[in-house]
């Protein structure tokens, strides 16, 4: 276990360092990733202003394109893989994804029960009086 | 041309920060003339600033930290005495000087004391502890400390040009928004702490580059030392934890500089948001400070118990635990804002399960000191001391965890003992307890044992005496913050923790008369073998101090604690050290990319805060045209030829084989 660990630190890379890849196959794939995300990004003007589709699962829609579109830049421009030296950059992926769903998920419930102590509006009213 | 500044900004009429930054200016001026005169200008110019040394970087920042320390700590000897005499009278500090005591002391202690020193000491021993010559970005380090000092020095500056904001140290809106703050004092504030902040988040960024990708042969993560791990975890919740306090004050100072309405009373703002925000980043802060030291104990109790570390498994995994729990409690922090009991209860029992695997890392240090050989040197008793000290500070946090407590003393004198008992008997004990276990590995030579050990007993003496009362008084119903007080109940114990802080100070004293006497009997004091106190991780298998090149071959870790196997493989088999073939070593350069940076950095800030929009603008082309030339280097490399490296490793190993044999002998 620790001889598999070793190697993999040998293949490692340095900060900065470029994966070692055909200067052809590079462009292909940032080629794929462009056309990709203008093709999400069409399609997202498209369904904002379309009646073809049931006008409720617009926003719907438009979440699943972004999210789509979030992974396009992460796979094709931001090279995230499922490779084995890829690791760290996955769980760091991971760990600010939790963190963002944290405190944005947080804040959100937070601030909607920030007026649980208030009496109701209509005991608040009479006493206005 | 000189936007809000004039004459009346200097505060002519208040003698005590006059007088005060007038001795202050003093010191610097004479200090710089004797380094002038003496001639050490270029020496300090060419290995200090301009220094990409992560060991010498290292070193600055605890400089830093600790002037800060002193500073900090008179704002808090002059809020004790206030505190002392102010019974149904004014006292000697007029509220508004008051404010801006308490305000700066909060924001000089955690910013430029905790944060720096914490940092300096990762800094220092993290690339030695991975067997590795440097941190993953060099230049990147000197630009994150001279950003750090450009905030320090923007702090205090604000004694004597202008005011201080007297709002508390997280400047809480309505009161630090325009309307009702118009000085600059919170201008001072906010930003100091962003231009700091970018310097906190690249040293953060560094130092987890650094664990991730920089480790010497065979250091696989678990056989990492414990301090690399709080230091990989304290560096992520930088990393996520950083951008939203830059975020809140940037939101802050558009409120007050473009007439945004994010946190103001009217035009839809939102006061609580605010709140909401700044705590999700301070609770984390919290945790960014006291993972370091929980690190730095770890070392020192398995070394002076002779005992690997117990349940090191465990220790990674509450770390990590730690890392993640922390974003989920920040709610406790204002549980009486008004949200209801599901939310409340919620946050109060992740407050408390938080509690759980900081008890495991107690117990696991209890349990490597259980039958061991226990040394009672300096550095372990600053560990005993905190374990105590921080037992009862978490037994009071879990306390204040349960929210009906909470409305009982929220923003009372005992959540002021709380938090000082935590981050004093915990951060700061750590850091104490880390600068006098690694000094002799920065500098050489050991620091005095006899003062030392009074320091220790003062600090720890005298820290039960102040915070002890604090307690006591939240108890009878006193408030944080009191510029006077009518309440005659209240009056012994402040006495009382006035006494307190004359016993800290008397620790403090010790503190630097050990460093003088150290350094005035150095040549006694010299640890020759690089490795004083029979450690085991690998910055012991360098000299004291190490060479600029740390190691001249990139150790091979083959378990746990890698400088004890490797002694006592040596030991066992007696090895005859054949001579080994060394080769050329490359070092980054020297740059003056981060001073230079700093200097333009603090033209902005300081114009910031007085509207000086030339100055603005000349500050921000000077640090972008630094950024142009650093990017646009030819040579960032020098090489140290072989023979200069076997020379300077052939002393050392000579050095350890007599001390070997020696021990032989015996």
């Amino acid at each position: 276990m620790s001889d598999q660990a070793h190697v993999r630190t040998e293949r490692d890379l340095a900060p900065g360092e470029e994966e070692q890849h055909s200067v052809g196959a590079r462009i292909l794939g940032y080629v794929v990733g462009l056309v990709l995300a203008l093709l999400l990004t069409a399609t997202s003007f498209f369904i904002a202003g379309t009646d073809l589709v049931w006008q409720p699962s617009i926003p719907v829609a438009l979440i699943v394109l972004a999210i789509a579109q979030m992974g396009v830049h992460l796979v094709f421009f931001l090279h995230i893989t499922t490779g084995p030296d890829n690791t760290n950059n996955v769980l760091a992926l991971a760990f600010g994804l939790l963190v963002v769903f944290l405190v944005v998920g947080g804040t959100v419930w937070i601030m909607a029960h920030l007026n649980a102590n208030m009496p109701p509006m209509d005991q608040i009213m009479p006493m206005r009086r | 041309m000189l936007g809000k500044l004039d004459w009346s900004a200097i505060p002519f009429d208040q003698p005590i920060p006059l007088i005060a930054g007038a001795v202050v200016l003093f010191g610097i001026l004479a200090v710089l003339i004797w380094v002038v005169v003496k001639g050490h200008l270029p020496y300090l110019w060419h290995e200090w600033i301009t220094s990409v040394d992560h060991k010498r970087i290292g070193v600055m920042y605890i400089l830093l930290a600790s002037v800060m320390l002193l500073r900090g700590g008179s704002d808090a000897i002059m809020m004790r005495i206030q505190q002392a005499v102010a019974y149904q009278s004014q006292g000697y500090l007029p509220p508004e000087h008051y404010n801006q005591i308490f305000s700066a002391h909060g924001t000089i202690m955690i910013f430029f004391v905790a944060m720096p020193f914490v940092i300096g000491l990762m800094n220092l021993i993290v690339p030695l502890q991975l067997g590795v010559r440097d941190v993953a970005f060099p230049t990147l380090n000197s630009v994150g400390f001279w950003l750090t000092a450009t905030g320090a020095l923007l702090v205090n500056l604000s004694l004597v040009i202008g005011e201080f904001a007297r709002t508390g140290w997280l400047a809480f809106p309505p009161l630090s928004e325009l309307s009702y703050s118009p000085g600059v004092g919170v201008d001072y504030y906010a930003w100091s702490l962003q231009i700091s902040g970018v310097g906190t988040l690249v040293a953060g960024i560094n130092l987890v580059t650094t664990v991730l990708k920089l480790r010497t042969k065979g250091m696989n993560y678990l056989r990492m030392p414990m301090f690399c791990w709080t230091t990989l975890a304290s560096n992520l919740l930088i990393v996520a934890a950083f951008p939203i306090l830059t975020a809140t004050l940037a939101m802050l100072l558009l409120d007050r500089y473009l007439g945004f309405h994010f946190f103001t009373n009217e035009a839809g703002g939102n006061v609580m948001m605010f709140m909401n925000l700044i705590w999700a980043w301070g609770h984390p802060e919290v945790y960014i400070l006291v993972l370091p030291a929980f690190g730095i104990f770890s070392e020192v109790v398995s070394t002076f118990s002779g005992k690997a570390l117990f349940g090191y498994r465990s220790m990674v995994l509450a770390t990590m635990a730690i890392c993640i729990i922390s974003f989920m409690v920040w709610l406790h922090h204002f549980f009486t804002m008004g949200a209801g009991p599901d939310v409340n209860a919620i946050f109060g029992i992740a407050s408390m399960i938080i509690a759980i695997p900081t008890g495991v890392k107690i117990y696991n240090w209890l349990f490597t000191m259980y039958g061991g050989r226990i040394r009672f040197e300096t550095p372990m008793l600053w560990s005993i001391g905190f374990m105590v000290t921080f037992i009862i500070g978490g037994l009071t946090g879990v306390l204040v965890a349960v929210p009906p407590a909470d409305f009982m003393l929220h923003n009372s004198m005992f959540l002021v003992a709380h938090f000082h008992n935590v981050i004093i008997g915990g951060v700061l004990f750590g850091a104490f307890a880390g600068f006098e276990y690694w000094f002799p590995k920065a500098f050489g030579f050991r620091l005095d044992d006899r003062w030392g050990k009074l320091a220790f007993w003062f600090t720890f003496l005298g820290f039960y005496v102040t915070f002890v009362p604090l307690y006591v008084a939240g108890m009878l119903g006193m408030t944080r913050r009191m510029q006077h007080y009518d309440v005659a109940a209240w009056r012994p114990w402040m006495f009382v923790a006035a006494a307190g802080m004359a016993v800290l100070t008397i620790g403090v004293i010790c503190q630097i008369v050990q460093i003088v006497v150290s350094i005035r009997n150095r040549d006694a004091l010299r640890d020759r073998t690089g490795d004083l106190w029979d450690g085991r991780s690998l910055e012991w298998a360098t000299s004291s101090p190490p060479p600029v090149f740390n190691f001249a071959f990139n150790p091979d870790v083959r378990g746990e604690d890698a400088y004890w196997d490797i002694k006592s493989r040596a030991q066992q088999q007696s090895l005859e050290h054949e001579v080994p073939e060394y080769h050329d070593i490359e070092m980054p350069r020297n740059s003056p990319t981060g001073f230079v940076c700093a200097f333009f950095a603090t033209i902005m800030g300081f114009a910031l805060i007085w509207h000086i929009w030339w100055m603005v603008i000349l500050g921000g082309i000077g640090a972008f045209a630094t950024f142009v030339v650093f990017a646009w280097r030819d040579h960032d490399e020098y090489v140290i030829p072989a023979d200069e490296v076997a020379a300077i490793d052939r002393v050392n190993i000579e050095e350890r084989r007599s001390l070997v044999s020696m021990a032989g002998t015996v």
